[in-house]
């Protein structure tokens, strides 16, 4: 681990992300814009999953989702910005491994979901409840994305990176 | 006349917010800040991005509950952000885009209610799914000022 860290921080990627010392504030921002779009779209999605807002056809509310994904999307390219740009403040941060823990049982779960319930969700409309399932998916993947952004904010305190 | 950014970093709250070693001290009311950041712009943005086009299927009308959950992340913020602001008072008060920060959030705040009106006379006139034109660009506006707001508040680290 300690032979890649020292490769990539060897790399010219990694050292023309410390040397501007613009582009990581620039990509804060960014991350925290992305972070927004995934909590408030796919927050929206999964409360309507765990029974939340029943006017809200389920079919439409995940009709936004494309928009949770460009978001996740900003995270994923910028998060790769600042571990590539100061890796060693993450690999040995148990703070980090919590966050990408819970970033794979996320997708883990949007992955359980497609392949099970979702189908039969996507006809329900505005009224109709969802099944047990899907509420339980629906809080799995709410309690996973805020534990995402919980171990994110923790990485300076918990895993005294930075 | 009493120097006010001094004697609230004085204050017993302050002074703990600042002092404690304790996770539950600085580095969670810091991570509130960032809980009730998404769910207040967050809801924003869905009701936003519905008035600027996508999700042309999503009733306007059934959107409504997604106020209280503005109203809890507005909450939460403004506690945990005069937390913050008392922990650091004489610095931060000091800090030009502290200001910039407040400036766009009380922006933002008079377009989300501008919009929420909107909708209301939308539905109150039968067209709730609708997306009229003022609504439209009081959406793009919406989005603007409040990714400005985000900008001012990590600039904050920086600056």
């Amino acid at each position: 681990m300690n032979a890649f860290v020292a490769w990539l921080e060897s790399t010219i990627v990694s050292r023309t992300i410390v040397q501007y010392r613009w582009i990581w504030p620039l990509c804060e921002i960014v991350h925290f814009i992305g972070l927004t779009l995934v909590v408030g779209i796919a927050g929206f999605f999964d409360l309507r999953l765990m029974g939340f807002m029943k006017r809200v056809p389920v079919s439409a509310a995940r009709d936004l989702m494309p928009l949770a994904i460009a978001g996740f999307l900003l995270n994923l390219m910028t998060g790769a910005v600042f571990f590539i740009g100061t890796p060693h403040q993450y690999v040995g941060n148990v703070a980090w491994w919590a966050k990408m823990l819970c970033l794979l049982l996320a997708g883990l779960n949007a992955m359980f979901f497609e392949t099970t319930v979702g189908a039969r969700t996507m006809n329900l409309g505005a009224g109709d409840d969802t099944p047990r399932l899907a509420k339980m998916v629906g809080a799995l993947s709410l309690a996973s994305w805020l534990g995402v952004l919980y171990w994110g904010r923790m990485l300076p305190y918990i895993g005294n990176a930075f | 006349m009493p120097d006010i950014p001094t004697w609230l970093q004085g204050t017993a709250v302050a002074v703990w917010t600042r002092e404690s070693p304790s996770v539950w001290a600085y580095p969670t009311v810091l991570m509130l800040h960032t809980v009730g950041l998404g769910v207040l712009v967050g809801a924003n943005a869905v009701i936003d991005f519905r008035l600027l086009g996508f999700a042309p299927r999503l009733p306007i009308p059934s959107l409504a509950p997604l106020y209280r959950f503005m109203w809890a992340g507005f909450a939460v913020n403004a506690t945990t952000g005069a937390m913050l602001f008392a922990s650091d008072a004489t610095t931060k008060a000091r800090q030009p885009v502290f200001y910039v920060k407040l400036t766009l959030i009380v922006a933002s705040l008079v377009v989300t209610a501008m919009i929420r009106r909107t909708i209301e006379r939308g539905r109150a006139s039968g067209d709730g799914d609708l997306s009229l034109r003022p609504g439209r660009r009081l959406a793009a506006l919406s989005l603007v000022l409040w990714a400005g707001a985000i900008t001012a508040g990590r600039l904050m680290a920086y600056l």
